[in-house]
């Protein structure tokens, strides 16, 4: 799973980083939303989906595909089941929180 | 036919909403609305929607299904336009622009209220909650009356907006007082003299702000006016001196009436509800469910001030809204329709308990501070002066009581007080 913000439609509400501060976190100075990971652990799946649906303004997309870790992969709607297995550490709270993918 | 009976039962709700009936207990109403007539249209050519999914449709498709009143056509909308300043004023306020100006402006202010900025404001606001509440304990020891609605929960968001406006306290406590008959003014039914008493307030307040914008431009201190003038002395065409006096104006007005109110009806609820005054003794997880849950089942707008337009006709419940109409959401009821929280009116802060802020262990988003791109600037600033407040009010003062029934502004979109006597029970009877 990957997430993109559309950082022209982000109304700056600081929701998301509420939600889910190791995954999203706000620009600064202006306040815009960004994601601090590349892909998103199993997981933190659905509460990625969570934060996508609660943002005021619907700027958050989620890409559920990992094959979508290939730059030019088309997305694919049916998340792979392999996917699962390749980031097998659950628990692991806040990956790559500061591995700076902005 | 169904629709037609009942908009002859009510011809106008706006008008319903602002009698003294309706202001003592806007609920039962508000029920009625939302099972008979959800998509409202009021005498005056106003809609009003009243149903969650609908209110929550409205607020997302704002910019999109709906737009702002263009310069040239506030007369339209705003009949008095052209004479009140008040109206131009709001006409001009964030809260009425479309993109990408709405974006613009919004960006400019929104570095003063990232999540990071709103944090490091909890030790200050901890501190005036703490000498708020002890300048309160001699009076309510002795066994006397205090009125907490002006002692507290009026106070601490005009000390926490000075803080941030770089204003001193007793600026902001002249110009408080003028808040409530502006307010009143910007209401759908004002009548000339309530305009033109908001009209004579407001001249007031663009005088400070002008005097102020001036003071922070020759000595510029880390507070918002002046990251404001910063902003609009690098380049004058991204912030006018008009647009920045409006947006004064229009944070003075959405900063602390509203915030008061819920302090006050979060009060109301651990009086009512003692056997719910537990999560407030939790952790930081139980305090927020409790200002969630009172954050939705009272609501401080009843519903928008602010003008969406129909870009085109909507239908909505086999209801046509034409173009052009204006629409305004029934927060209030939204937050209060059995689809989207059960058992609306019961007081539950286990709806909101270990979800993310706004959002209902169902799924549903609490409404009072709306959604979409309008979504409150200061939603996070108000939620962490209730967190700041409530534990410390119930820590302090555990025998706390009712003195006397509260007393309601009577403002029919904005559900305020104007007093909340308390005192302390007595220990043993």
């Amino acid at each position: 799973m990957r997430i993109l913000v559309d950082q022209d439609l982000c109304a700056t509400s600081g929701q998301c980083v509420l939600t889910l501060p190791g995954t999203f976190r706000q620009r600064e100075p202006d306040g815009v939303a960004e994601v601090c990971v590349a892909t998103v652990p199993q997981a933190l799946h659905a509460a990625v989906r969570l934060a996508a649906s609660q943002c005021p303004v619907a700027a958050i997309r989620v890409i559920e595909s990992d094959a979508g870790d290939d730059e030019r992969a088309s997305v694919d709607p049916a998340p792979s089941p392999a996917g699962a297995e390749r980031h097998p550490a659950k628990d692991q709270r806040n990956p790559g929180g500061h591995d700076g993918t902005v | 036919m169904d629709v037609q009976e009942t908009t002859a039962a009510c011809r106008d709700a706006f008008a319903e909403l602002a009698s003294p009936a309706r202001i003592h207990d806007p609920y039962p109403f508000m029920h009625w609305l939302r099972e008979h007539d959800p998509v409202h249209r009021a005498a005056s050519g106003l809609f009003l929607l009243s149903r969650h999914a609908d209110i929550y449709w409205a607020l997302t498709a704002t910019g999109d299904a709906f737009r702002a009143p263009a310069p040239g056509e506030l007369a339209r909308y705003f009949p008095r336009a052209a004479t009140s300043l008040s109206l131009n004023l709001l006409a001009s306020t964030l809260a009425m622009k479309d993109p990408p100006t709405h974006t613009r402006l919004r960006r400019l202010i929104s570095p003063d209220f990232t999540m990071r900025q709103i944090d490091n404001l909890r030790p200050s606001i901890a501190r005036i909650v703490a000498a708020r509440l002890d300048g309160m304990a001699p009076a309510l020891e002795r066994g006397e009356a205090v009125d907490l609605h002006r002692e507290f929960a009026l106070a601490l968001p005009m000390l926490v907006l000075a803080e941030l406006f770089g204003m001193p306290q007793d600026d902001m406590f002249g110009l408080a007082a003028v808040i409530d008959p502006i307010l009143k003014g910007l209401g759908p039914h004002a009548s000339d003299p309530q305009l033109a008493t908001a009209d004579a307030a407001s001249v007031r307040v663009q005088a400070y702000f002008g005097d102020l914008i001036q003071r922070k431009r020759t000595d510029p201190r880390h507070d918002i006016v002046s990251m404001l003038v910063g902003a609009h002395d690098d380049d004058a065409d991204t912030l006018s001196d008009a647009e920045l006096i409006s947006m004064l104006w229009g944070m003075l007005l959405g900063g602390f009436a509203t915030t008061a109110a819920t302090i006050d009806h979060a009060v109301l609820a651990m009086l009512a509800y003692p056997e719910q005054r537990h999560w407030l003794q939790r952790d930081a997880v139980g305090v927020k469910a409790f200002v969630e849950e009172v954050l939705r089942r009272d609501s401080p707008v009843m519903f928008s001030a602010t003008l969406r337009i129909a870009q085109r006709d909507i239908e909505l419940g086999g209801v046509v809204i034409p173009k052009n109409a204006d629409v305004r959401v029934l927060i209030a009821a939204g937050n209060r329709d059995p689809d989207a929280f059960a058992d609306p009116d019961r007081f539950d802060p286990a709806r909101f308990y270990g979800t993310s802020p706004g959002m209902s262990t169902d799924g549903k988003i609490m409404l009072s501070f709306g959604h979409g791109i309008r979504f409150c600037l200061g939603a996070q600033l108000a939620r962490v002066q209730l967190a700041e407040s409530l534990p410390r009010i119930q820590a302090r003062f555990p025998t706390l009581a009712s003195a006397e029934p509260p007393t309601r502004e009577t403002s029919e979109f904005l559900r305020t007080f104007r007093a909340l006597p308390v005192r302390l029970h007595a220990q043993g009877g």
